[in-house]
C-alpha cells in the first residue's frame, strides 16, 4: 500500500492523516496498457454501496439493521450501546445465567465489524461449546466464524477455540506473534487465579478490544474479581494493595461498596433475572411417589445387599466399585438398565468365582419382573397432559426400553442421546417439534437442544448430581418459554431415589430456585469431594433407613448454609448496583 | 441508514444487468437468474472450478440463483401460485394418481437466497462492482446533432475520484467525498456528480470530438485533489478526537498507576517480564483509543466531458 503523511500539505490536520495512494498506481498503470476500464454502472452501484452502509455517526447502532429474524432484548441493547460508547470495548459481561450474553457479545462483535474497527477476531470458549458459537454466530449475526481444528485454521479472520487448545505448544507461539482486533473469552471466571497458564496466556495476547464472558464474576473471593478486571484494565480498580485496603474486608466482603460500585460499573454489567421486562415463566414440581411392585422390590433388595456387601468386603474403597455404584443407581430406573450392567460384570469375572452365583441370582430377580411400575405411570402421565413432552433418564437401556414400549402402546417418541452426531440430533429434534409427542433423552448439557415449544418435563430417574438436573430444566425452561414449566420427578418409595429427591427438592429446593446461583453452591460444597460421591458414601455406610435420613438431612443444611451465605453475597452485590 | 427491499432489489439488478447475468423469471420480490462467467467468478467463491475452466478450455457451466427480496410476500405468492397448480392437475390427478412435488437436486437445482439489507451476498456485490467498476475512462455521449455539426467540439478531461474518509478512534465514522478536476483548468468540482448530473457517459469515443490537451499531469492533479480535501478534513470539528486524546491519557495514567509499584521488583527477571506487560499494556491502549484519519479510493478514473463555453 502506498501510505504517506502529507507533511508537504499545506493543511494540516490535528490527528494523523493516512492516505492511501494505490488508486493513483493503478490508474496510472491502467493508462499505460489503455485498459481495461471499469464499468460506469458497476462504479456507480459501488458508490451507492458504499453510502448505504457509510457509518454517519458516532454513536449510533448499526448492528440491529444488519440483523434480519434477531430481536434482542432490551437489556441485550442497553449493553451493547454501553460497551460500545461508555467502555470502549473492553468490558466484562457478567448475566446471570440464560440472559443472553451470547448475543450480547454477538451484537458487539458485529457492530465493530460493521464499522470497520475490527476485522481479526479470536474466540476461546470451552471446548464443548466451540461449535455452539460457530454455529450462533453464523446463523444469528452472519459472522464467519470458523471452528479451530487444525493448524491452518489459525490463520482465518475469525476463530473459536478452546483455550486449553490455544495456550498449548505449537498454537501459543503463533497466537501470541498475532494482533488480535477482539478477543472473547467465554466462562471466564475460570481466569480467576493470576498463576495459572491460561491466565498468563490471555494476559500476553495482543487485543485492541476485549470481551470476558461469565455468569459468576465472584465465586470464591473478592481477589478473582481484581484479577479478572486486571486482565482487562489493569489498574481499573487501583494497585493491588489499594484494592485490598480500600475495597475488602472479609474474604467475600466488600466495603466502600459505593465507591467500588462506581469503578465496577465501568468494567462490568451485570443484568440479573427479574429484573426489568425479562420474566421467566414458573417452574411447577410435582413429585410423583410410586410403590414398586414385590417382584420389583426383590430386585432392588437383591442389589442393594450385593453392593453393600461388595462395598464391605473392598474396605471401603469407591474406586474400585464404580460399575456396582452404578447398579445401584441403574436398579431405580429399570430392570434392562441393571441386567446390562449385571452381564458386563460377569464377563469380566472369572467362572469359579464365588460371585457368579450371586450375578446369576440376581439376573433371575429380573426374570421375576414382569411390569414396570415407572414406565406404567409414565404413560399414564403423558395420556393426562396430551402435550409435547420431554422424558430424562440417564440411562441408554432404560432409553430403549421406554422407545419400544411407548410405541407399543401408540405414542409417536423420538430418542436423543450425546453420541449422535450434530445432523441426527437436528432431525429428532424436528420430528419432536413436529410430529413426535415424547421425546425421549439421555443427555441434558452439551449444546443446541433447546425445547422451548414444550413445557412438559418427567425425570425418569434422578441423576445424582443436581448440576445435570438443572441442565435438564434449563432445556425447557428458558427465555423464549410462554408457558409455565411442570416438572414431574417419578421416585420409588423406600430407596434411595426417595432420599436423593428429598434432599434436591425439599433441602435445597433446587427445582423452584432461580438458577445460576447453583453452581457456586456446589463449588464451594465440593471442595474436597464431590456431592455425588458423598451420597454414595453415606448411603453405603449406612445400615438403616433412618441413619441415611438423618445423614441426608445434614447434608442438606450444609447446602442450605452455603447457599444463604451465596444469597447474602449477591444481595450486597445487587445493593452496590442499584 | 437501512435500504427497503425494493433498494436492494434495484441494487441486485444493477449488479446482475451490468456483468450480463440471464434473468430468467422477475416479480417485485425475487429474481431467478442464470449468472454470467464473470458473476459467477465474482460471487460463487469457486476458484479451483474457475482454474480449471480456464486451464482446460471446457465450456464453463454457471450457477444459478433465486434471490428472493420480500421473503414472506414471495412465499405467498409461491404458495398461491401451487395451489393454483394443484387445482389445474386435479383432472389429470383422478386418473394417473397425484405425484407430490419432489425438490430438484443435482445440477439444475435452483438455489434460493434471501438477499436483505445485512446480508453477505449484498456485500459481497457491493465489493465486486467496487472491484469492477475501479478505474474508469468515460467520455461524455453528445446528442445526436453533434455528428451533422461542422466543427468538433473540444473536450476537457477531468480526474475524478470518489474518496472515502475514515475518522477513527476507539469508534468510528465515515464521510464519501466524490471530487473532480479538470486537467485542463485545474477547476475543482466538488461534489463532482453534481458536474455529471444528466450526462450520458460511456467508454466509447464519440465523432467530431477533439481532446484538449491536458496542462495537468495526472500526478500534480491528483495532488491538488488531495489537498483540496484535507482542507476540508480540516475544517471538520475535531471535538471527537480531543474526547479520544482524553480518554486515551486517563488510560494510560491508570495503567501507570499500576505498574508504579510493579516496576520497584527487585528481581531482575521478573522485572523484565513486568517491563514488557507494561509497555504491551501501554501499546494495546495507544493503538485502541488514538484519534487518526485514513483516506483511501473507492473509484476513480477519467471523465473526458464536452468544455463548458
Amino acid at each position: 500500500m502506498n501510505t504517506s503523511n502529507t507533511s508537504e500539505n499545506p493543511h494540516t490536520l490535528p490527528v494523523p492523516l493516512h492516505i492511501d495512494r494505490s488508486w493513483l498506481d493503478q490508474l496510472n498503470n491502467r493508462l499505460e496498457k489503455g485498459g481495461p476500464w471499469g464499468d460506469w454502472g458497476l462504479a456507480q452501484l459501488a458508490i451507492r454501496g458504499e453510502e448505504a452502509r457509510l457509518v454517519t455517526s458516532f454513536d449510533e447502532l448499526q448492528c440491529l439493521k444488519h440483523l434480519q429474524g434477531l430481536s434482542p432484548l432490551p437489556h441485550q441493547l442497553d449493553t451493547t450501546r454501553k460497551v460500545l460508547f461508555e467502555m470502549s470495548g473492553r468490558a466484562i459481561l457478567a448475566d446471570e445465567v440464560g440472559l443472553g450474553k451470547t448475543i450480547e457479545a454477538g451484537m458487539i462483535l458485529k457492530e465493530y465489524m460493521i464499522r470497520g474497527l475490527v476485522s481479526k477476531v479470536l474466540i476461546l470458549v470451552p471446548a464443548s461449546l466451540v461449535l455452539q458459537w460457530v454455529r450462533e454466530l453464523n446463523s444469528k449475526f452472519g459472522i464467519p466464524a470458523i471452528a479451530q481444528k487444525k493448524a491452518y485454521t489459525w490463520h482465518s479472520d475469525i476463530v473459536v477455540a478452546s483455550i486449553d487448545t490455544a495456550k498449548r505448544d505449537p498454537h501459543k507461539d503463533f497466537l501470541l506473534s498475532q494482533e488480535y482486533d477482539m478477543l472473547i473469552i467465554d466462562e471466564a471466571h475460570k481466569l480467576k487465579n493470576k498463576k495459572t497458564t491460561n491466565y498468563q496466556f490471555i494476559q500476553k495476547l495482543r487485543k485492541k478490544y476485549c470481551l470476558l464472558l461469565t455468569a459468576t464474576p465472584v465465586q470464591n473471593d473478592m481477589t478473582e474479581l481484581f484479577n479478572l478486571i486486571t486482565l482487562l484494565k489493569p489498574g481499573q480498580l487501583g494497585r493491588q494493595g489499594d484494592f485490598a485496603t480500600n475495597f475488602v474486608v472479609g474474604k467475600r466482603q466488600p466495603k466502600n461498596q459505593e465507591q467500588l460500585k462506581d469503578e465496577l460499573a465501568k468494567v462490568m454489567i451485570r443484568n440479573r433475572r427479574g429484573e426489568g421486562p425479562v420474566q421467566f415463566t414458573k417452574r411447577h414440581v410435582t413429585n410423583v411417589s410410586l410403590q414398586l411392585s414385590p417382584e420389583e422390590q426383590a430386585l432392588y433388595d437383591g442389589v442393594t445387599a450385593f453392593v453393600k456387601d461388595e462395598y464391605r468386603a473392598s474396605g471401603g474403597n469407591l474406586s474400585s466399585m464404580l460399575s456396582l455404584v452404578t447398579l445401584q443407581r441403574e436398579v431405580c430406573s429399570s430392570r434392562d438398565a441393571v441386567f446390562l450392567t449385571l452381564v458386563n460384570l460377569s464377563k469380566k469375572i472369572p467362572d469359579e468365582s464365588p460371585l457368579t452365583a450371586k450375578v446369576w441370582e440376581l439376573v433371575n430377580a429380573i426374570r421375576a419382573i414382569k411390569a414396570n411400575t415407572k414406565a406404567e405411570k409414565t404413560i399414564e402421565l403423558i395420556r393426562q397432559m396430551n402435550e409435547k413432552v420431554i422424558v430424562f433418564t440417564e440411562y441408554r437401556a432404560t432409553q430403549e426400553y421406554l422407545l419400544q414400549y411407548f410405541q407399543k402402546h401408540g405414542l409417536i417418541c423420538v430418542p436423543y442421546r450425546g453420541g449422535m452426531n450434530r445432523g441426527k440430533k437436528d432431525w429428532m429434534m424436528d420430528l419432536f417439534r413436529g410430529r413426535a409427542q415424547v421425546m425421549i433423552a439421555t443427555e441434558a448439557g452439551g449444546e443446541g437442544i433447546n425445547l422451548q415449544f414444550c413445557h412438559h418435563m418427567i425425570n425418569f430417574d434422578l441423576p445424582w448430581n443436581p448440576m445435570r438436573v438443572e441442565q435438564r430444566i434449563g432445556r425447557v425452561h428458558r427465555l423464549g418459554q410462554q408457558n409455565d414449566v411442570k416438572i414431574y420427578n417419578l421416585s420409588t418409595s423406600g430407596t434411595i431415589e426417595e432420599h436423593i429427591l428429598h434432599l434436591l427438592h425439599e433441602k435445597i429446593n433446587m427445582f423452584e430456585m432461580v438458577i445460576g446461583g447453583l453452581d457456586v453452591i456446589l463449588e464451594r460444597f465440593e471442595k474436597q469431594e464431590s456431592l455425588e460421591k458423598r451420597l454414595v458414601k453415606m448411603f453405603l455406610e449406612s445400615d438403616s433407613n433412618e441413619e441415611i435420613r438423618q445423614k441426608v438431612n445434614s447434608l442438606g443444611q450444609t447446602l442450605d448454609q452455603i447457599k444463604q451465605q451465596v444469597d447474602y453475597e449477591s444481595e450486597t452485590m445487587k445493593e452496590e448496583e442499584a | 441508514m437501512s435500504m427497503s427491499p425494493q433498494e436492494v432489489r434495484e441494487h441486485m439488478m444493477t449488479y446482475l444487468e451490468s456483468t450480463e447475468c440471464q434473468i430468467i423469471e422477475k416479480s417485485p420480490y425475487h429474481v431467478t437468474v442464470k449468472l454470467s462467467p464473470q458473476a459467477d467468478r465474482q460471487l460463487t467463491g469457486r476458484p479451483y472450478y474457475w482454474g480449471f475452466v480456464d486451464r482446460t478450455g471446457a465450456e464453463p457451466e454457471t450457477l444459478s440463483f433465486t434471490f428472493v427480496f420480500d421473503p414472506e410476500r414471495y412465499d405467498q405468492h409461491e404458495q398461491e401460485k401451487t395451489a393454483a397448480a394443484r387445482q389445474q392437475d386435479h383432472l389429470l390427478s383422478r386418473y394417473y394418481g397425484t405425484a407430490p412435488l419432489l425438490p430438484q437436486l443435482g445440477p439444475g437445482r435452483i438455489q434460493r437466497e434471501d438477499v436483505t439489507y445485512g446480508s453477505a451476498r449484498l456485500q459481497q456485490i457491493w465489493n465486486a462492482a467496487r472491484q469492477e467498476g475501479f478505474c474508469l475512462y468515460l467520455f461524455e455521449q453528445p446528442p445526436s446533432l453533434q455528428r451533422e455539426t461542422l466543427f468538433s467540439a473540444p473536450y476537457e478531461p477531468w480526474l475524478g475520484v470518489c474518496f472515502k474518509a475514515e475518522m477513527a478512534c476507539d469508534m468510528k465514522k465515515e464521510e464519501l467525498h466524490f471530487i473532480g478536476i479538470s486537467l485542463v483548468s485545474g477547476q475543482i468540482a466538488s461534489p463532482f456528480p453534481d458536474r455529471l448530473k444528466g450526462l450520458t457517459l460511456s467508454p466509447r469515443l464519440p465523432e467530431n470530438v477533439h481532446i484538449q490537451p491536458a496542462t495537468l499531469s495526472l500526478d500534480a492533479a491528483a495532488g491538488l485533489l488531495e489537498s483540496y480535501l484535507t482542507g476540508k478534513l480540516a475544517e471538520m470539528d475535531y471535538g471527537w478526537a480531543e474526547q479520544a486524546k482524553e480518554r486515551l491519557k486517563e488510560e494510560l495514567a491508570v495503567i501507570d498507576i499500576y505498574y508504579e509499584d510493579l516496576l520497584k521488583e527487585p528481581d531482575e527477571e521478573k522485572l523484565a517480564a513486568i517491563r514488557e506487560q507494561f509497555a504491551s499494556r501501554r501499546s494495546e491502549t495507544t493503538w485502541q483509543y488514538e484519534p487518526k484519519v485514513h483516506l483511501s479510493a473507492i473509484t476513480c478514473g477519467l471523465f473526458h466531458l464536452r468544455s463548458k463555453g
